[in-house]
């Protein structure tokens, strides 16, 4: 190559590079705020992690159920009736882990939140923003967890999926 | 034999050394394409790491686990972006081949091969590793989790094994083992390769997630790269084939193994080779319309109307299967064309002096630029080379363009000597001749040279030596 090809070639690539890493400081910095701290759950790899479904009203703190109120399974039954809150599963991504809680009235869904989502990089805390209600509306209009993922987001949604199945599960529906 | 100087020189006034030189500013433009291009080239790659600094990748290495993920992410952004360069290197772009030349870029798009297949690699590896470390899992039954459990990898994988399946096939030692045809159909799993890559891109990643600029950017990227293809290498021989109408009108012998095939079509004046360019031919006969075979125009088209309907010419040596058939082509059949293309025409020029070398068949193209590159009588020098008389093929005309045209001509025939590396025959070599024994001025000329690989390099070094800069020389490879 040329020297004048060689120089502006490395002032060009290095111009973009500062650029690039310029603007990602700026992101990381306010994306930090918004990464919330996961809990520390231990549920096993991918969508199989169906482990502990709290079939007992909310009383559990948000987030911090960490799969250990896998107390009572039994009531289910007749709560689905009468109604309440269920707590999905723990269901770990690598890009952090997902549990969704859902709101039951006369045997339908009324209510979906997201007690954690992925939030291991600012771009999956972005991702799961936009995810998110739109799963919610989804899974509403279906009342049941058989909706399409989102595309761009297919490891949230996944996850998000399997979660609310655990709480379908527990809830009786 | 002998080295044979043809009174072809005619009395003419030297222009002065000063004159003005027509080629100077099309040389600058394209030293300044060139020099574009390359920073292009690597600002393309800083700003496929950029898309990922700008997502605050660099903060992926806060922790051992995020910086297998992060350096995988870096690899496999650069691997898919030379990938895709590598595309248009391949595409005849016009402007990539008015610059360095169509087998420069190809040159190139071979060199990217083994960059990319390895970042590729480091990138399944890395990821593999990074990832399986975030979730307590070795990279082995992470990459298996991988394949079953995430949407769009199973075909990640399968590019990946296509991509490695492409480059093995292409290196020079097992590419010799089998025909070109085989090698052309494993190259197309290429584009496999790339389609089957890109779901995983675009679902799997957070980087392309749907909203971001990056994604935009990224698609961009990947469509304009398609469109190219398929312009340049589709769309654009169908019209050129469909708008000539080229058919083959006779086949003439010129020597053994040696036929020229003329060939007349319509609107030939838009179809300018502008001397030493080359096509690559389909003769659209059974059998050999599959096989497509880059020649140089040995002529420069001839209009006879105007309507543009005219002739051009090829001239052929049967080197090989396909060669071989062509010397008994019917009139009548027709031609699909794909070019022209090349660097080896009066695009390339910067100097007003000339100096042509051609050796065997690689006299063709000679023949075309000598007819049409502009140089005033006394300003050119052309070297024939050929073991035999006989083998200094279209000899009669270039003689009689030169007389025409005040070309000094120099025939130099006879075996090489043993064990020397020279491209002169065995007593012009002894003679202590060299490349500037035949032209004084060689240093301030432009050399085209166009002949066998081994040959043209000596003819290239011999050049150099004289002070030739590689600016100056100009060189047709009829291998790629
Ligand atoms: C830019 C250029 C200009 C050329 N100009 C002329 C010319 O004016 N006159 C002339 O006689 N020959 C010319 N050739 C060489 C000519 O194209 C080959 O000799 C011919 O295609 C061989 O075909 P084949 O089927 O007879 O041989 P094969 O037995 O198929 O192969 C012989 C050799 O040619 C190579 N080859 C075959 N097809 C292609 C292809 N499509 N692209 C690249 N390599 C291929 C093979 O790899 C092999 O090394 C030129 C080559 C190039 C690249």
């Amino acid at each position: 190559m040329r020297t004048r090809a060689a120089v502006s070639a490395a002032l060009a690539s290095a111009g973009i590079l500062i650029a690039g890493w310029q603007s990602g400081v700026h992101v990381a910095d306010t994306g930090s705020s918004a990464a919330s701290t996961a809990a520390g759950t231990t549920g096993t790899t991918g969508s199989s992690g169906a482990t502990g479904s709290s079939g007992t009203s909310g009383s559990s703190g948000s987030g911090s159920t960490g799969a250990g109120s896998s107390a009572a399974g039994g009531t289910a039954g007749a709560s689905a009736k009468a109604g309440g809150t269920y707590d999905g599963s723990v269901v770990q991504t690598r890009f952090g882990s997902v549990q969704v809680r859902i709101t039951v009235q006369g045997g339908k869904i009324t209510d979906v939140t997201a007690l954690q989502l992925t939030d291991a990089e600012r771009k999956s805390v972005q991702i799961s923003n936009r995810a998110a209600p739109l799963l919610r509306n989804e899974v509403l209009q279906a009342q049941s967890a058989d909706v399409q993922t989102i595309s761009g987001a297919t490891v949230t949604s996944d996850a998000y999926l399997s979660s609310l199945q655990a709480a379908l599960d527990a809830a009786n529906l | 034999m002998n080295t044979q100087l043809l009174t072809t020189r005619p009395e003419v006034r030297r222009s002065s050394r000063g004159a003005a030189n027509p080629f100077r500013g099309q040389h600058r433009r394209r030293l300044l394409r060139a020099d574009l291009l390359a920073v292009l080239f690597w600002a393309s790659l800083a700003g496929a790491i950029s898309l990922w600094l700008a997502d605050g990748g660099a903060a992926g290495f806060s922790t051992p686990a995020g910086s297998f993920t992060a350096l995988g992410i870096v690899a496999g952004l650069a691997g898919m972006d030379l990938v895709l360069l590598m595309l248009l290197l391949a595409a005849r772009i016009p402007v990539i081949d008015r610059t360095v030349g169509h087998d420069r870029a190809l040159e190139f798009h071979r060199k990217l091969g083994k960059p990319a297949l390895y970042l590729l690699l480091a990138h399944g590896v890395l990821i593999a590793i990074g990832y399986g470390m975030a979730e307590g899992l070795d990279p082995v039954s992470e990459g298996v989790a991988l394949w079953v459990l995430v949407p769009d990898m199973w075909l990640a994988y399968i590019s990946m094994l296509l991509f490695i399946a492409v480059v093995v096939t292409s290196l020079v030692a097992v590419r010799r083992r089998f025909p070109y045809e085989f090698w052309y159909a494993i190259h197309l799993l290429t584009y496999a390769a790339v389609l089957t890559s890109l779901p995983h891109q675009f679902s799997v990643g957070s980087l392309f997630a749907e909203g971001t600029w990056q994604r935009w950017y990224w698609l961009a990227l990947c469509i304009a790269t398609g469109a190219a293809l398929v312009y340049y290498r589709i769309a654009q021989p169908l019209i050129a084939t469909f708008r000539h109408q080229l058919t083959v009108k006779r086949v003439v012998g010129v020597a053994p193994g040696v036929v020229s095939i003329e060939m007349s079509g319509l609107r030939l004046d838009q179809l300018t080779g502008s001397g030493g360019r080359f096509f690559i031919w389909r003769f659209l006969a059974p059998g050999l319309w599959w096989h497509p075979h880059p020649f140089s125009l040995s002529a420069e088209p001839v209009r006879f109307d105007a309507a543009g309907q005219g002739t051009l010419r090829i001239t052929v040596r049967n080197l090989g299967r396909g060669s071989a058939r062509l010397a008994a082509l019917k009139p009548g059949t027709k031609v699909a064309i794909e070019g022209p293309y090349g660097l080896f025409s009066t695009a390339a020029r910067s100097r007003n002096h000339v100096v042509m070398v051609g050796a065997g068949i690689g006299i063709t193209p000679i023949r075309a630029l000598l007819e049409s590159t502009p140089f005033q009588p006394g300003n050119a020098t052309v070297i024939l080379r050929g073991h035999s008389e006989s083998e200094l093929y279209l000899g009669e005309e270039i003689l009689e363009l030169c007389r025409q045209r005040g070309a000094t001509l120099f025939h130099l025939t006879g075996p090489r000597p043993a064990g020397v590396r020279t491209w002169l025959p065995e007593h012009s070599a002894r003679a202590g001749h060299r490349l500037s024994s035949f032209d004084p001025r060689l240093a301030e000329a432009d050399v085209y040279v166009c002949g066998p690989g081994a040959w043209a390099r000596n003819v290239l070094e011999d050049a150099r030596a004289a002070g030739v800069r590689d600016d100056q020389l100009h060189y047709e490879r009829f291998d790629w």
